[in-house]
Parts: structure tokens; C-alpha cells; sequence
């Protein structure tokens, strides 16, 4: 893709990092595992909604979530309105998440992720495809918030490495 | 989302938009699929003869229980004969293999590789070689996702094999392991270690595949019904081969229709 000045903005960084989310989001894990496992789209998503708001927007996160409803089997628009919500916020902090300490930025991610899957738990169990009756699905957004600086880190070298603008 | 779980007009557009993601599953499989092939590359002759020589000893064994089954079955057909029953039909069989399973630690559903290009549909019982272990839910262009028997969703009618008491076995939502029979008085004549097997009285699921083994009964005296507990007897969390079940007479005239190219269902005797 070129965009107006006639450099490379190279966006397929963008897609491929989040089609390798999608693999972590789906790759098998026994079943202990599958409560701790981050939320790896929301994560890449939320990185390049920070470094490239110009980029990444609503309407990616929107595309972004209604495939990974497919992808997971989950209702159709699912993760598509929660995702589109989570870019949305980001769309709102960016500026300040990038002055954020790693620590201050890792606590914004819990509570963005934390959100999101809040909003997945209520509508699943509304429509009883939930029936579990505790939190333990916060725990997937802690891991989210622990990871957050290793996933920043190598994206910010991708992005760097690969000129994406 | 609100739309795809009540109305179906959805399900076409997912459909589609599963064709984009498809590789996805194929690629998540890949970490599983490279260590099976590295384990079967590196084993040692001796590994492979000794398992030779078991399959052969359980072939030997199969052959002779077969033995005895054909002459079951032809004296079982005498019988619905004489009392003008309708004639238990051959299920056909097709192989699947497990591809993948739900990343949603609340249910439990697995992805295998066979969808609607090898006329799969919804609600398509699927077995491994112990038993029942679950029906198709959701058909994609080249996959499809499977309800298991356990998932909380899911119902399925059984039957006591020793004397023939219905009920309904329901997974559970805190175990992979466990169904439950639901709403059996607590004078059913159900005991621990009873086999059950599947009714046939939903019109879906076929009958007389097993389901599970009752572990536990707990007759407490202050509920009108009994606790009891069932392991299923299919291996859910170990089997990668899978067998989907073409039961109805119109699911096997459509598979019947395009079968050329594909693999041919196998009955469950290897003969045709």
C-alpha cells in the first residue's frame, strides 16, 4: 500500500500480527491453561490503536471482531462490538497511554481487557451459551495485563524494523 | 449477535466469512500435527512390532466377538420380523479427525475437519470407538464444530442397557467428565456401574450407542429425585479420530448423491 507522500506504509505488519493472534487466540492448550490464556487479538489491537490511532481504528476493530467471532464460534458480533469498544477507549487515551510508565500502561490494559470480557460474560450468560456462575474469567485479562509489556515491546521492534506508519 | 441468537439468517454469512478464517484453524493445528510426526518418525522397530502384535491379538478378538454378532443380528432381524417392528437400519460412518477445540474455557465443543463439502449438517451424531461423544452444532465450508456430550447445552435420552429405564443425561458445567440423569425418581431401578445407552427417542441421536457408566447414586431423602453422576464412556479429551454418523435416510441419500470423489462411508462391519 502507498499512501500520499509515496512511502510504504507496509500495513501487512498490521494484518499479520493480528492473524498470529488469532492462531494464539485459538492454538490448543489443555484445559488448565485455557482460563490464564491472554486475550491476544484485544492485546495486538490495542497496541496499534496507540501507536497508529491514524491506522487502527473503530472500523478495523470492528472487521477485526467480527472474524474472530467466526474464529471462535462464539455470537456473531460478539467480540465485534466488545472489540470495537476496547479501540474506541483507546482512540480516547492514546495520548496519555503513551506518557503511561509500564506499570501504569500494564493496570489501563487490565481494565480495558478486564471490560471487554465483563461485557462478553453478561451477554453469554443472557443468552445461555454461559452457565458458569463465578469470575474466574477475569483471570484471562490479568495474564492479558502481564503480558502487556512483552507484547508492546515486540510489536514497537516490528513496527520500528519495518517501517509501519 | 443479539439476531444470531435468535433468528438464522445469520448463519450464511457466517458461513462465508468462515472461509476467510478457516486457515487459521489449520494453522493453530500445526504445533499438534508436527509432534505426531515426529513421534511416529522416531519410534524403534521393536515399538512398532510389539504394537503390531496387539493389534493383531485385538483383531483376533474382534473377529471372534463379530462372529457371534452376525449371528445375533440375523436372529434379532427373525425376531422384529415376527413382530413386524420396522427393520434397525446399517449406520454409514465416515472418518473425522479432531482438529481443534473451543477457546472458551466454559464450553465444550471441539472443531474437526469435515464440513459442509462432505455433507455434514447440524445435528449429525458423532462417535469415537468407546461411544457417543457429541453432535454437530454448526456446519463451516470445511469444518465443522461438535457439541460434546458433556457441554451443559447438551441433552441426551438414554437408556439403562440391563432393564431398559429412560431418562436424560445432562452435562454439567463443572466437569468435563461427568454427566448427570436428570429428574429420576429415587426409586429408579438404576444402580452404580448400570451402562447406558442411547435411546433413540429424540429422533437425532440413533440408538443403542453407549453413553456412559453411572459412578454414583445418591438418594437423598429430602429431594423427590435422585443425584446420579455418569462418566461418559467415549474418551472425550483423548480421541483424535472421530466417526460421523449419517443416520437419517435423507442424510445418507444426500451423501449418497455426492460421494463420488470423497471417501466412501464405511458401515460399521467394513462391508458394504
Amino acid at each position: 500500500m502507498v499512501d500520499i507522500s509515496g512511502k510504504a506504509s507496509n500495513v501487512w505488519v498490521i494484518v499479520l500480527s493480528l492473524v498470529f493472534a488469532g492462531v494464539l487466540a485459538i492454538v490448543p492448550v489443555p484445559n488448565w491453561l485455557e482460563l490464564w490464556r491472554p486475550d491476544w487479538i484485544a492485546l495486538v489491537l490495542i497496541y496499534w490503536v496507540i501507536a497508529l490511532p491514524h491506522r487502527v481504528g473503530v472500523v478495523s476493530a470492528w472487521i477485526v471482531g467480527v472474524l474472530a467471532d467466526v474464529l471462535e464460534g462464539t455470537l456473531l458480533g460478539l467480540h465485534a462490538v466488545v472489540l470495537t469498544m476496547t479501540a474506541y477507549i483507546g482512540l480516547k487515551l492514546y495520548q496519555r497511554l503513551r506518557m503511561f510508565t509500564p506499570l501504569q500502561q500494564s493496570l489501563t490494559i487490565l481494565m480495558l481487557i478486564g471490560t471487554g470480557q465483563l461485557v462478553i460474560f453478561w451477554v453469554q450468560a443472557a443468552t445461555g451459551q454461559n452457565t458458569a456462575d463465578n469470575l474466574a474469567f477475569i483471570i484471562s485479562s490479568i495474564t492479558s495485563a502481564l503480558l502487556w509489556p512483552l507484547v508492546f515491546v515486540c510489536l514497537r521492534f516490528c513496527r520500528r524494523s519495518f517501517h509501519v506508519s | 449477535m443479539f439476531a444470531d441468537s435468535r433468528f438464522d439468517y445469520l448463519g450464511r454469512v457466517r458461513f462465508y466469512i468462515a472461509i476467510v478464517v478457516t486457515p487459521l484453524h489449520l494453522v493453530a493445528d500445526l504445533p499438534t500435527r508436527a509432534s505426531e510426526a515426529f513421534h511416529s518418525f522416531f519410534r524403534t522397530r521393536e515399538e512398532l512390532e510389539a504394537e503390531n502384535q496387539r493389534l493383531q491379538d485385538e483383531m483376533l478378538m474382534l473377529q471372534f466377538k463379530l462372529q457371534k454378532l452376525d449371528h445375533l443380528e440375523a436372529e434379532n432381524q427373525r425376531l422384529d420380523e415376527l413382530l413386524k417392528a420396522s427393520a434397525t437400519v446399517d449406520d454409514a460412518a465416515v472418518r473425522a479427525q479432531l482438529i481443534g477445540e473451543s477457546s472458551d474455557p466454559f464450553s465444550k465443543r471441539v472443531i474437526i475437519n469435515k464440513g459442509s463439502n462432505e455433507g455434514v449438517y447440524v445435528g449429525q451424531p458423532v462417535v469415537d470407538a468407546h461411544g457417543l461423544m457429541g453432535q454437530v452444532m454448526q456446519v463451516e465450508p470445511l469444518l465443522s464444530w461438535v457439541l460434546l456430550i458433556t457441554d451443559p447445552l447438551h441433552n441426551t435420552p438414554v437408556q439403562v442397557n440391563r432393564n431398559g429405564v429412560r431418562a436424560i443425561a445432562a452435562g454439567t458445567p463443572d466437569s468435563l467428565h461427568q454427566l448427570m440423569l436428570e429428574n429420576v425418581p429415587s426409586s429408579a431401578d438404576i444402580k452404580v456401574g448400570d451402562e447406558l445407552v442411547t435411546s433413540g427417542l429424540d429422533q437425532r441421536l440413533p440408538a443403542g450407542y453407549p453413553v456412559g457408566v453411572v459412578i454414583s447414586v445418591k438418594n437423598d431423602g429430602s429431594q423427590s429425585f435422585a443425584n446420579i453422576r455418569v462418566t461418559p464412556t467415549a474418551q472425550l479429551d483423548r480421541s483424535r479420530n472421530v466417526l460421523l454418523l449419517y443416520s437419517s435416510p435423507e442424510a445418507k441419500a444426500a451423501r449418497a448423491a455426492q460421494k463420488n470423489g470423497a471417501a466412501a462411508p464405511l458401515s460399521p462391519e467394513g462391508r458394504q
